[in-house]
């Protein structure tokens, strides 16, 4: 069948310059044909100025990632007629939250150095050699599936308002490496990924994990992260602050007290930075009370709970 | 169609800062004939942030609220998005037969324990769903024909898919068919499947309210009249926070911004003041009639 390719496309070249456009080409689909073997198609047959990036054809080098129906896919590892059955239409733009090279490709410089960044490799502990089971190798397992395709990082919704973001691939490599139980330089690690721009700062929007073609789960490695810091008592920035008062609270009053998590996110001084809008707030209604009384029932067994994970996790240590 | 019955988890924000959504649900679900159970023991599901802390314990409470439930012998309904998302998740977590014993041992402490049989569903699913568009249109008082409505899904009714799975997180639908069902015009953007910012607000307000502001003007430049959403998260960020988001977009938006209840609740003839307007801090009283 023939199905209309739209690509956007940008030529720097061109007098006049990046400014992007779109161009639509007729291809013959058989059964089964991918987004970049329709790719290849119309650079062997239609228009060999049309540029993108592939190797491998098979999922594992990463090259092909780019945005087809408005999400990032492998075109290796996309099969055009399933896409455009689902969505009626085929479009294909370069991968978002980078700068376009040409056509499909984006500079991936700013990939690279985030990933520079977090020492990608191992540092091993002093002690010497250290016997790894099964256990240990499952906690790192899914994080070293990445082919660094950059889709994650390029459905990032902190990095599409922050570019210094230290971004989801980088930080689910840093779980390679802290969840590696030969590594000896984790809390190191972890001091300089809980700085701005870091490891707080994901909104947990679930974009990387939804569509990550690896099934890396980024998120799952941030929040591993995130839980391995606060263990490492690295507590003195506004992210694990919130966390903190969070688990205060449902274990005080088995609910999310706002007013108290406000407070010590915050701090006494940013707080107080917070009372002019808290008047128009309140005037609406809005405004979080402190809970002092209203526990929900049965607070004991959220209490006994808490005590019973303690217990488990001082015997482990 | 026999009656249907929830164990009702409004979930922390609208039982204090989004009351109006919780109050609004209550006379929605009166008006359809949908019995809400309440659930004056439920702790916080830890909207996302005690997965940051320890994972077994953000099971354990979760598995304690579906534990509540079990007992009323009723799937749970919220009106949270991170709500459905974290519990989805954690019940999720939970089939797994070793993960479930490995809980149950610590819910024992508290004397308590989990099969794993609940199902959490949002209001969104219940009304597309459970409740059905047919039904919903039957009870149309007032259609919406004046109002363009922008639907907002934000993150976490649609991921992560693998333990939500209701709509496609590429191209989702319900929203769009409650608009429809309620009279209402439609208005398509692209930002309608992105993040509102909120996680970060205390975090790193810039990001948070650059983040807001860009999904308020999408769907306004899109011709939306007003947003809905059906996570109060989202809603703190777009209606309570839009004037930080203006400030930093440097842009005037001036886009009111309803709970899913209410648009569901105008529809079906109740006043603004049934609605809760009045705690919206971008009013919407000058798009309704």
């Amino acid at each position: 069948m023939k199905i209309r390719f739209k690509i956007r496309r940008c030529d720097p070249s061109s007098r006049e310059g990046c400014e992007p456009y779109i161009q639509a080409y007729n291809v013959e689909v058989s059964e089964g044909m991918t987004v970049l073997e329709a790719l290849i198609k119309i650079a062997d047959e239609d228009d060999p100025t049309l540029a993108f990036r592939r190797s491998c054809r098979s999922a594992i080098c990463g090259s092909c990632a780019m945005n087809i129906n408005g999400f990032p896919k492998l075109a290796c590892n996309t099969q055009v007629i399933p896409e455009y059955r689902k969505r009626g239409e085929i479009f294909i733009e370069p991968l978002a939250n980078h700068t376009v090279i040409r056509d499909l490709i984006v500079d991936l410089t700013p990939f690279w150095k985030k990933m520079e960044k977090i020492t990608p490799y191992l540092i091993p502990r002093e002690e010497g050699s250290i016997r790894v089971t099964k256990e240990d190798e499952r906690e790192i397992d899914r994080v070293q599936r990445c082919i660094m395709c950059a889709s994650c990082n390029s459905v990032c919704s902190t990095l599409e308002v922050d570019r210094q973001f230290i971004g989801p691939s980088a930080l689910a490599k840093s779980w390679r490496f802290v969840g590696d139980v030969r590594e000896g330089g984790s809390k190191r690690r972890l001091e300089r990924l809980s700085e701005e721009h870091g490891l707080w700062d994901c909104v947990r929007c679930v974009h990387c994990t939804e569509f990550c073609p690896k099934g890396v789960e980024p998120l799952r490695a941030i929040e591993r992260l995130r839980c391995r810091a606060m263990e490492e008592g690295i507590v003195d920035n506004e992210g694990a602050k919130h966390v903190d008062a969070m688990v205060d609270s449902v274990r005080r009053v088995g609910r999310l007290d706002e007013a108290a998590m406000t407070f010590r996110t915050l701090g006494f001084l940013r707080s107080l930075g917070m009372i002019p809008f808290g008047i128009k707030m309140e005037i609406h209604g809005k405004m979080p009370h402190p809970i002092i009384f209203p526990k929900i029932e049965g607070i004991d067994e959220v209490k006994h709970i808490y005590r019973a994970r303690e217990r488990e996790k001082e015997k482990k240590d | 169609m026999s009656t249907l019955r929830y164990a009702y988890y409004p979930g922390c924000a609208s039982q204090e800062i989004t009351k109006e959504a919780n109050s609004t649900t209550r006379k929605v679900a009166g008006i359809l004939g949908i019995e809400l159970h309440d659930m004056p023991g439920a702790n916080c599901c830890g909207a996302g942030l005690l997965t940051d802390y320890d994972r077994d314990l953000y099971l354990a409470l979760n598995a304690r609220i579906f534990a509540q439930a079990e007992r009323m012998k009723m799937d749970i309904m919220t009106i949270c998005s991170t709500c459905l998302m974290v519990m989805r998740s954690a019940n999720h977590e939970l089939r797994d037969r070793k993960v479930l014993e490995r809980i149950n041992r610590i819910l024992s402490e508290a004397g308590l324990s989990y099969s794993g049989r609940v199902e959490i569903k949002h209001l969104l699913w219940v009304l597309v769903e459970d409740y059905g568009l047919e039904s919903l249109r039957k009870k149309v008082k007032k259609p919406l024909t004046w109002l363009k409505i922008a639907p907002f899904y934000g993150c976490h009714t649609l991921r992560p898919s693998e333990v939500l799975g209701r709509d496609d997180p590429q191209n989702p639908s319900s929203l769009e068919s409650i608009i429809k069902v309620l009279g209402g015009e439609v208005t398509e953007y692209r930002d309608k499947t992105k993040c509102c910012g909120f996680q970060v607000d205390l975090v790193s307000e810039d990001t948070a309210f650059e983040m807001t502001g860009r999904r308020l003007l999408s769907a306004k430049k899109n011709g939306g009249d007003c947003i809905v959403t059906p996570c109060p998260f989202c809603h703190i960020n777009l209606d309570n926070y839009q004037e930080f988001a203006e400030k930093k977009v440097s842009q005037n938006i001036g886009m009111p911004v309803f709970h899913l209840a209410q648009i569901v609740g105008l529809s079906l003839g109740m006043s603004a003041e049934d609605l809760g307007l009045s705690r919206h801090l971008v009013s919407p009283e000058g798009i309704i009639r």
